[in-house]
């Protein structure tokens, strides 16, 4: 309690700046949209409902900026937005590898532009930036945690993250917990251990750094490994936002596929804790408990899906849950204080499982491994997800989340005893997509939209009984998350590349997704 | 390999007279590959046709979503503007020195000059061998160099000269006998053995593991392939016409996306998919159904082009009828029957069709 005190008088101290309130990170997101997920707890839900199924045909553009070639953006950037932009105070932050923007949420004009002058790194995809009080955080493809001034980007610090030598990367998307700045790293092309890390957000100093996979033979999780060589390359990045549960005080980290990465024969066991969920106290960097969602996995199915938290009834009987549609194709409810699984389902049909065993993680078939002259595998290494955020609906009790049914084959490239790095990897294929609403009490998809021509996007549901999804031919679609029908679209000329987001200002709310290096804001001006 | 085609990039004069982009392709490489990475992370590469195609395939695998003709574009687009002959990319600011797609690594990572590396292989195979392995990935005896940080932090010897002067162990030669550019050379050699373990360094080793006779019974029985092909029809000399792996791709995944085109583009191109639209009998060009090439398709609109070439575009209703005609789709519906063994059988009948 006095830690919650001390909290809220330092909280009212960082509001009568300007800045963030970081109490406002809790609560369900109105008039700011200030964290990765809207909220702490990763639902992509708003309350708002001023745009809703009646009008909706009058949803307006009201703005578009266009991150490639602004004013003052230096141009050429290439690629495109996935950063879910954070609105604080009116204002817009968003990130692209290397680049921060402030734009004005209500009309879609620059405010400031940062650029980094980058050492190299994967130059994949920037999920966004984290806010705390007057600061501004986001992570660089070399490897660096940047901090700027909220009112006019000039940089205050940067600290490293990770060794751009040893092939890692960063391209999370901070999260603020109290007085901790989460950060995750990314890369796959190197066996390296993952980790993820806490930092003062002053001084950017290391506060705590939590390793995905064992570091001795002895600790927790080693059993699951052959070697204390095996499990220091043992991989485990942390792609992805966590979650966070302040009444638990635990923050829901998803962690990435074993490494090396589709070449599994040095390892054999389940390699814990990669592709997993766990809880992590955010004060000590702690394991409370976790959940693997793919034992030894050896097709690139990360669990770095979002962990999303509601609370319902399972059974008859009420619980705090985190639910997660994983890479794999699997649909996992869990008891979130403990970690227990309540659910495991297929949200897509697979071919690689003997089912799950009695923790209620999945028993891969050993046969489904990649091999020599090729396994036929469903979902494909893209998987039956990625990375686009679901959203849970609490009015509705569904889960929807993009989803793919793909083939490919699987082979081993290198046949060797200890394969490194890329050993294998799959070609092909042929698949299929659509958004899944999952009935999280049983795990079955209650309803399924298919999209004619792909597409895979992050998604938003409102109070205003809108589920707002982009499809394969740059449409955004408004859908009926009671049935899945289509009840309005926009074609924006590229697809959806992030998640919506939505926001009430002056009375007015705002809708403001990416699509390629644009992002449109739309409003219902009448 | 991928170095050896670096470095050729970077001492190659462009060729005179570059191929032409073809129309569109440019536009199709940001729709396509921007959707999910920079297209810079593309275009800083240099490959060959294959190597594009094996680029791409690994794409498709991690979700790239596009139409067949959007990859046929691409792959043209990336051999004629980034095949191992242009010119180098110029770096994008505070970049540059890209090494293997998609894994770019340190801007200022150590170029392996393929020479270097031959000669340090020399010295490698004398000093280092024994304990630390052929591939330098380490035994029982010596420490596994791909993974080891003074190799990742090294450059041309810089980390490691020091670590060697020092001496270790095992060290069989006495330091001061090595050279300064021996060290370089060294250098140079593990460099090419941790790249060489980045993506893609290597293929398929081999698909043809099944029974020629089980794969004929599967083609003419279960599996259905002789209502639409016959060995001495359509698929004579198929063999002949695509590698065996090629082959395995090409059958499940008809269409060329993640299957390869073939040898030099010789294999067949898939047929499109058709569509058939009927608009409802009080609409102006009432009851008359329009059959013709599928252009494009969402929830809301269809468009096609007839057999005339002209372009038809439809505003999607309950009233209009919509008829999509794969012609791939007993293709897409045996990917849930078939068994691995059924697969390579497959592969092993369409093998005996030199």
């Amino acid at each position: 309690m006095k830690t919650l005190g001390t909290f809220l008088i330092a909280s009212a101290a960082l509001m009568a700046q300007g800045g963030l309130n970081p109490a406002r990170l809790g609560a369900p997101p109105t008039d700011t949209w200030p964290t990765y997920n809207g909220d702490y707890s990763g639902r992509r839900y708003s309350t708002l409902s001023k745009i809703n199924q009646s009008n909706i045909n009058s949803l307006t553009l009201a703005w578009v900026y266009r991150a490639n070639g602004a004013p003052g953006g230096g141009g050429g950037f290439g690629g495109r937005i996935s950063a879910t932009p954070v609105e604080v105070n009116g204002v817009l932050y968003f990130t692209m590898p290397d680049h921060a923007w402030a734009v004005d949420a209500r009309t879609g004009r620059e405010v400031w532009h940062y650029a980094w002058t980058s050492h190299g790194g994967d130059h994949i995809g920037n999920r966004g930036a984290g806010v705390y009080g007057n600061w501004l955080y986001f992570e660089t493809p070399d490897c660096n945690l940047v901090s700027l001034n909220l009112k006019d980007g000039k940089e205050r610090w940067h600290k490293p993250i990770c060794d751009l030598d040893q092939y890692y990367f960063g391209s999370m998307a901070p999260l603020v917990v109290k007085n901790h700045i989460i950060t995750g790293v990314s890369g796959d092309d190197l066996d390296r251990p993952g980790y993820i890390e806490s930092h003062d957000p002053e001084t950017g100093d290391l506060q705590w750094r939590w390793y995905t996979v064992p570091q001795k033979m002895g600790d927790a999780g080693s059993e699951s490994w052959p070697s204390e060589e095996a499990m220091k390359h043992g991989g485990g990045m942390t792609w992805l936002t966590p979650t966070y549960d302040p009444e638990l005080n635990m923050i829901y980290v998803p962690t990435g596929n074993p490494q090396p990465v589709i070449a599994g024969k040095a390892r054999p066991g389940a390699n814990l804790f990669t592709a997993s969920v766990v809880a992590l106290n955010p004060d000590t960097g702690k394991m409370q408990w976790y959940f693997q969602s793919s034992p030894h996995d050896t097709h690139d199915w990360d669990a770095t899906q979002t962990p999303v938290l509601f609370d319902g009834e399972i059974n008859g009987q009420k619980r705090k849950l985190v639910a997660q549609a994983s890479r794999n194709g699997y649909f996992f409810v869990l008891d979130r204080a403990t970690g227990k699984n309540l659910a495991s389902a297929e949200y897509v049909k697979i071919n690689w499982s003997k089912g799950v065993d009695a923790k209620g993680s999945p028993i891969p078939n050993p046969a489904k491994e990649p091999q020599l002259d090729g396994a036929l595998v469903s979902p494909n290494q893209g998987g039956g997800t990625n990375w686009p955020p679901p959203t849970y609906d609490p009015d509705t009790g569904l889960f929807y989340v993009s989803a793919s049914r793909a083939f490919s084959v699987y082979y081993i490239y290198d046949p060797s005893d200890k394969p490194e790095g890329w050993g294998g990897n799959d070609r092909g294929g042929w698949g299929e997509t659509m958004i899944q609403a999952i009935d999280y009490k049983t795990g079955k998809v209650k309803w399924s939209h298919k999209w004619e021509d792909g597409g895979r996007s992050g998604l938003l549901s409102t109070a205003g009984k809108l589920l707002f999804a982009g499809d394969g031919s740059g449409n955004l679609v408004a859908l009926d998350p009671a049935n899945g029908n289509p009840l309005w679209h926009a074609n924006l000329g590229s697809s959806v590349t992030n998640g919506p987001i939505t926001y009430e200002l002056d009375g007015t709310q705002y809708l403001v997704v990416a699509a390629g290096d644009t992002l449109f804001g739309f409003a219902m001006l009448r | 390999m991928r170095y050896g085609i670096f470095v050729a990039a970077l001492l190659v004069a462009p060729a005179v007279g570059v191929a032409q982009p073809p129309a569109g392709a440019s536009e199709a490489l940001e729709k396509v590959c921007g959707a999910c990475h920079s297209v810079e992370t593309v275009t800083g590469q240099r490959r060959t046709r294959a190597e594009w195609q094996e680029s791409i395939n690994a794409m498709v695998a991690r979700g790239a979503e596009g139409t067949d003709a959007e990859f046929a574009l691409i792959l043209d687009y990336l051999t004629t503007q980034y095949g191992p002959t242009a010119a180098p990319a110029a770096p994008a600011a505070g970049r540059g020195g890209r090494g293997p797609a998609f894994s770019p690594g340190p801007a200022d990572k150590q170029v392996v000059d393929e020479a270097a590396a031959n000669r340090g292989r020399k010295v490698y195979a004398a000093e280092c061998i024994t304990c630390h392995g052929t591939h330098a990935r380490g035994s029982e005896r010596g420490a596994d160099l791909v993974r080891s940080e003074i190799v990742l932090h090294d450059r041309y010897g810089s980390t490691l000269g020091p670590f060697l002067k020092k001496g270790h162990p095992t060290q069989t030669t006495p330091a001061a006998q090595l050279t300064g550019a021996q060290i370089v050379d060294l250098s140079h050699t593990i460099h090419q053995e941790v790249y060489n373990t980045l993506r893609a360094a290597l293929q398929i080793q081999n698909v043809v593991t099944g029974d020629p006779q089980a794969g004929a019974a599967y083609f003419n029985g279960a599996g259905k392939c002789s209502t639409c092909h016959s060995a001495a029809g359509d698929m004579a000399h198929i063999a002949s016409r695509m590698d065996a792996p090629e082959l395995q791709q090409r059958f499940l995944f008809p269409g060329g996306r993640g299957g390869g085109r073939g040898r030099g583009g010789a294999a067949t191109a898939a047929k499109p998919v058709m569509v058939t639209v009927t608009p409802a009998s009080s609409a102006a060009i009432a009851g008359s159904a329009i059959t013709g090439t599928l252009v494009h398709i969402d929830d809301f609109n269809v468009a096609l082009r007839d057999g005339a070439g002209e372009y038809h575009s439809f505003k999607r209703t309950p009233a209009l009828k919509v008829v999509k005609s794969d012609p791939a789709q007993a293709h897409h519906e045996l990917l849930d029957q078939y068994t691995d063994r059924n697969i390579h059988d497959i592969v092993a009948y369409l093998e005996t069709m030199k």
